[in-house]
């Protein structure tokens, strides 16, 4: 098997191909089932909603939340955190009709079933089946289990221990040591750091590359390579040339005259290390988004700048950046976000595992699995989740960016 | 604002912004300068990984900064392709990424349209759902993704691996091509409906090829995730080592305390290849395609 | 339009179905061509040994197990395992195996999360302080009554044994820290501490080191620690004593040799420390039994075996001991469990401990073996078997994870000039208990 016989060629290809056939099988099926179940569930639902029409919209939107509310939690309390099935397990058709009743109770029952969104439900539903079994499960089962103390010692049935927990993510060391707020803290200035870094040297690159020049290709070519780069390479590169003795960084340092920085054991330098390496992949993307909102800002906006006698300064800041702020918002959170929570690059660089140079992210990878105290780590990586979520709801709400993706 | 300007706004444009003639030769040397010196940052580190993986054995770390060193050897080359299974994952990867990419962009595709063009109950709560996707942090999905495929039999199997990579880049790929479906002009569909085409017609003839730069965008980020992932590779087929993808492979080379080097780099530069021609080749789209569906008129 | 719409769907689901149902089988094949393919690159002696002495008995029911191992292609460690799994298959046709090496991080994590989704591998071959997570899991069972016991060396047994029961069968016995230097800088290696710094210094020239270390990891630090006259735990095995003069002692002197009397490098881990080690620009090393064979290759009859150096004043550093264990995930039952048990008995055979002697540069951990001529001839071997009479067995409780990960952040700082030794020793302490304080 060590080599690339045609066997061996054949063999992978039939595997893969056998698994695409198994998907297509499967969203053919559902496809099939959703065309025809479609019309007759539209007649039900018609027919319930006469029944219920004296309750009033308001009563059966609450209804049918408190059911649909009700199947969630059963299907939490079903998905078995331990080695052990739930004893729950065999009422999981009680979840299902409790879902479905929610749903024929809700007043949107028969919008829903109607013909017309028929088609737009069908082309949602292999992705919503996907995502169902490969977020939304994962998510139940962490949330049942952030309610536990799963960690090897409870691990055939792990008891039920309330908000405990949430509790001790704010209370006790989340690494050996370390505790939650100092990690959050540094956790902010990575973010930062990068964020301003990545939208000023993409502004800064756009800017020079959104005009015509000779070379331009090759420049806007060269530039795009980091992004290019798979990343688990592009980290371990990086530490390679933070290397004490061999790496390039210390190597030049010490042509020039200074001393060289011990990058991997000083925590500070590790994690200027960290930053250096992420603005460097982090770079490229925004400079693309920023070049393509460039191009789509009109000519005339600036010949009227320039008739007012606007300096360069001034049309950036009067015309380029207004115009510009519709690409910028969502690039700004999508970066914010992938930034908060990146976890090759301080994973890999930080090499020496110092507790003082990581982020949250590295932080619940070590938790998770240095002791596997799966419980703990739950509970910290939905308190990461939440900080991330009320950020960009905040973010949104303020800047009223993203109206053009939420709309 | 118009997204197209018409022709005399193109020429007032370029003239004033795409026209190095006016710049100053002065300032047009200093923006060469300033862009030859970024280009450098950008790929020097990659040259470096070039540099050792032309090492000899012996001499793997050292301090000399010469590009190619002193006896560059191809060993290194040599010993990835043909006394390891390096060859075998991949062309695994490959295999697996490719089937990946497609099923990822149809899934998208598909999702994204009923997003851009119908309103029903719980579209808005689904854009804010696939936004929130983006902060889960990645490690926390792993044990319970690999218990379900355990129990559904999927670990140990491309079949596992494929659904999982395929769907997890789902959300963001939704995100930019319902962005772009916006920007296209719905009248163009409606025309079509009304000369007695179904919808799904006019989807696949209109919507779509005009859409071939968001779902170029999507394909190549669909292969990138799937192509350089490490941890649900190492959940769903580490026990099958015939099975493993280049990232498994490559990190065999790092064992415990070792790395050899040599390997590392030699592969490493191997696997780029065809990514970054990849991305290269699509980055004529990569700039029009990437609308994070906000550039609306 | 919407009918064609269906009957293309049906149709496409029909033919997809047939295909998917003709393109079923497949891994299984997968594997049974791998292990024909590599059963012809067994090594010949190994088969050739065994053969004479086994007669080859064709059993029908076919048994593939599935061996996690930390071994690595680097040092040689997989292809042993490897070698070893292919000439038990050309004896029992009907046993193949999957080799799968994991780093030993990667293996605990991965186990445990194998554990939790009820699937798990059918024998695992790595280091002893696997043994407290995986017990207190309930996911490996106790080895006594299925295996003679008696057989193996006690100080190799030891480092296995937990609540009075046995979890792994030893393989090899040792896995300890030892001085390696290089004869052509060295020709008496240093007996005490003084010696050390001393030449040392002398060698420290440019770019040459006298002494390299892994300055990482607290596996390191815990030599020396015993060097001052201390342990990790009090007596009982469970209370941690890091907050302690010797611990402070050892801090002090790693912290010594690194700023006052400088012999290791500003910055070193485990790599670095090998590296110039191989290259000649490091005259000693400490390093584990693991590393003598990559050595050997590197260095020839350049390379000498002796003792860490005698702390001045106090005792000689105490090294963990410990080995490498076979242990049983307790899912396995019935023909597997037999299998696994028999080629646990043919790994820890007097004809491969004698193999893995002279490919892997192991103490044997199988009695009989220890009289091989080998071990005696050898100046590496008997150099490393000197330094295990004053090596101390690893402790395997699961609080001795805690007291890793309370040390290792603490030695750091002081290496890197953040913390008096003082306080390092303070806060490993309070870590360590708060750590053990979690584990319940």
């Amino acid at each position: 098997m060590k080599f690339l016989t045609p066997d061996v060629i054949w063999n992978s290809l039939r595997e893969v191909g056998s698994t695409v056939l198994f998907i297509i099988a499967g969203t053919v099926l559902l496809e099939v089932l959703a065309y025809f179940l479609w019309s007759p569930l539209g007649v039900f639902s018609q027919a319930v909603d006469q029944l219920l029409k004296p309750l009033g919209d308001r009563v059966r939107s609450l209804l049918a939340g408190l059911a649909v509310v009700a199947a969630v939690v059963l299907v939490v309390a079903m998905v078995s955190p331990g080695q052990e099935p739930s004893p729950l397990a065999p009422y999981w058709p009680v979840a299902a009709v409790l879902f479905l009743i929610g749903l024929f109770i809700s007043p949107s029952a028969t919008v829903i079933f109607g013909w017309r969104l028929r088609l737009p439900y069908m082309l949602l539903m292999p992705a919503l089946v996907g995502l169902l079994l490969l977020v939304v499960y994962p998510l139940l089962w962490e949330l049942n289990v952030s309610f536990t103390n799963l960690n090897p010692r409870h691990f055939k049935s792990p008891d039920f221990i309330g908000l405990k927990n949430y509790v001790e993510v704010f209370t006790k060391p989340v690494l050996k040591q370390v505790m939650f707020f100092p990690v959050f803290l540094r956790t902010i200035l990575w973010t930062v750091i990068n964020v301003v870094f990545h939208v000023s040297g993409g502004m800064a690159l756009a800017l020079l590359l959104n005009r015509k020049m000779r070379l331009r290709g090759l420049y806007r070519t060269l530039l795009i390579f980091p992004w290019a780069i798979p990343q688990p390479i592009a980290c371990l590169a990086w530490r390679g040339e933070f290397h004490y003795e061999y790496g390039f960084v210390n190597i030049m340092l010490q042509r020039v005259g200074l001393e060289p920085i011990q990058w991997m054991s000083n925590p500070t330098w590790n994690f200027v290390a960290m930053c250096i390496t992420n603005i460097w992949l982090g770079i490229p993307f925004m400079m693309v988004i920023i070049l393509g909102g460039l191009q789509s800002i009109a000519g005339e906006y600036y010949e009227a700048a320039e008739i007012d006698g606007a300096s360069a300064w001034q049309q950036f800041r009067h015309v380029t950046l207004p115009l510009l702020r519709p690409v910028l918002t969502p690039a700004v959170i999508l970066g914010t976000v992938w930034t908060f929570t990146n976890f090759n690059v301080p994973f890999f660089i930080n090499q020496n595992e110092l507790e003082t140079s990581d982020t949250l992210v590295t932080a619940l990878f070590r938790s998770a699995f240095q002791y596997f105290n799966l419980g703990d780590a739950a509970a910290f990586a939905f308190v990461i989740f939440a900080i991330l979520l009320a950020f960009s709801i905040v973010y949104i709400r303020v800047t009223g960016g993203l109206k053009g993706a939420t709309e | 604002m118009s997204n197209v300007p018409s022709a005399k706004q193109r020429s007032a444009w370029e003239r004033f912004f795409k026209s190095g003639r006016q710049d100053s030769p002065f300032k047009r040397i200093l923006i060469h300068l300033a862009l030859i010196i970024s280009s450098i940052i950008a790929i020097y580190p990659v040259l470096r990984v070039v540099s050792v993986s032309l090492r000899p054995g012996d001499r793997l770390l050292s301090t000399s900064l010469a590009l190619i060193p002193p006896d560059a050897t191809l060993e290194a080359y040599r010993v990835v392709l043909f006394e390891k299974e390096f060859p075998v994952w991949v062309w695994n990867s490959i295999a697996i990424t490719s089937a990946t990419a497609v099923i990822g962009v149809v899934l998208a595709a598909t999702s994204a349209y009923a997003f851009s063009r119908w309103r029903f109950p719980g579209r808005s709560p689904g854009l804010v759902f696939l936004l929130s996707t983006q902060m889960l942090p990645a490690p926390m999905m792993m044990v319970p993704i690999y218990i379900l495929a355990s129990k559904l039999g999927l670990t140990q199997t491309y079949r596992g691996l494929v659904i999982a990579y395929s769907v997890t880049s789902v959300p963001f790929s939704i995100w930019i091509l319902k962005g772009y479906y916006d920007t296209i002009p719905r009248e163009l569909e409606e025309a079509a409906l009304i000369d007695g085409v179904s919808r799904l017609s006019a989807f696949w003839r209109i919507v779509l090829p005009l859409s071939t730069p968001a779902l170029a965008i999507v394909f190549l980020f669909n292969f990138m995730a799937a192509w350089s992932d490490y941890l649900l590779a190492r959940v769903m087929i580490a026990s099958e080592r015939p099975l493993w993808t280049w990232v498994l492979g490559v990190r065999d080379f790092q064992s415990q305390f070792q790395t050899q080097w040599g390997l590392f780099s030699a592969s490493s530069i191997l696997v780029m290849v065809p990514v970054v021609a990849l991305f290269l080749y699509s980055s004529k789209w990569l700039i029009s395609g990437l609308t994070l569906g906000s550039v609306k008129g | 339009m919407k009918k064609n719409v269906f009957t293309l769907l049906a149709a496409l689901s029909v033919l997809a179905m047939i295909l998917a149902a003709c393109a079923k089988p497949t891994p299984e094949t997968v594997v049974v061509t791998q292990v024909v393919t590599e059963r012809e690159e067994v090594p010949v002696e190994v088969t050739r040994q065994v053969e004479v002495e086994v007669p080859v008995e064709a059993t029908p029911e076919p048994v593939e197990i599935v061996l996690w191992t930390k071994e690595g292609e680097a040092d040689g460690g997989l292809q042993y395992v490897q070698s070893l799994a292919d000439a038990y298959t050309a004896i029992h046709p009907n046993v193949t195996f999957e080799i799968v090496n994991k780093d030993v991080e990667t293996l605990r994590e991965d186990f445990l999360t194998a554990g939790l989704a009820g699937s798990m591998p059918d024998l695992l071959w790595t280091v002893n302080d696997h043994a407290g997570p995986f017990t207190d899991a309930g996911l490996i069972m106790p080895v006594d009554d299925l295996f003679d016991l008696s057989q193996y060396v006690d100080a190799a047994l030891a480092a296995a044994q937990l609540n009075g029961q046995t979890w792994g069968v030893p393989i090899s016995n040792g896995n300890h820290l030892m001085l390696l230097y290089n004869k052509d800088l060295i020709e008496t290696p240093p007996m005490d501490t003084d010696e050390l710094v001393q030449m040392g210094q002398d060698l420290t020239t440019g770019d040459q080191y006298g002494l390299v270390y892994n300055q990482t990891e607290p596996f390191w630090l815990v030599p020396w620690l015993g060097g001052f006259g201390g342990a990790v735990f009090a007596e009982d095995g469970k209370t941690p004593t890091l907050n302690t003069q010797p611990m402070i002692d050892a801090l002090q002197f790693l912290y010594d040799i690194k700023y006052t009397t400088p012999i290791v490098p500003a910055e070193c881990d485990y790599d670095a420390a090998d590296t110039l080690f191989k290259e000649g620009k490091a005259a000693m090393i400490i390093n584990g039994d693991w590393s003598l064979g990559g050595y050997k290759d590197a260095l020839g009859d350049k390379l000498g075996v002796a003792r860490i150096p005698q702390v001045v004043g106090h005792e000689w550093p105490h090294p963990y001991t410990s080995g490498v264990y076979l242990m049983l995930p307790i899912s396995l039952e019935g023909a597997k469990l037999e299998a696994v048990v028999d080629f646990v008995n043919f790994v820890t055979s007097a004809n491969n401990q004698a193999l893995m002697i002279a490919k892997l540069n192991r103490l044997p951990a199988l009695k009989a073996a220890l009289d091989d001529p080998l071990i005696a001839n050898d100046p590496i071997l008997k150099g490393s078997a000197d330094q295990m009479v004053v090596g101390t067995p690893m402790p395997t409780v699961s609080e001795m994870r805690c007291n890793w990960d309370a040390m290792k952040p603490e030695m750091q700082a002081v290496l890197a000039g953040d913390k008096s030794p003082e306080d390092a020793a303070a806060a490993m302490q309070e870590a360590a208990e708060t750590c053990i304080a979690n584990l319940d």
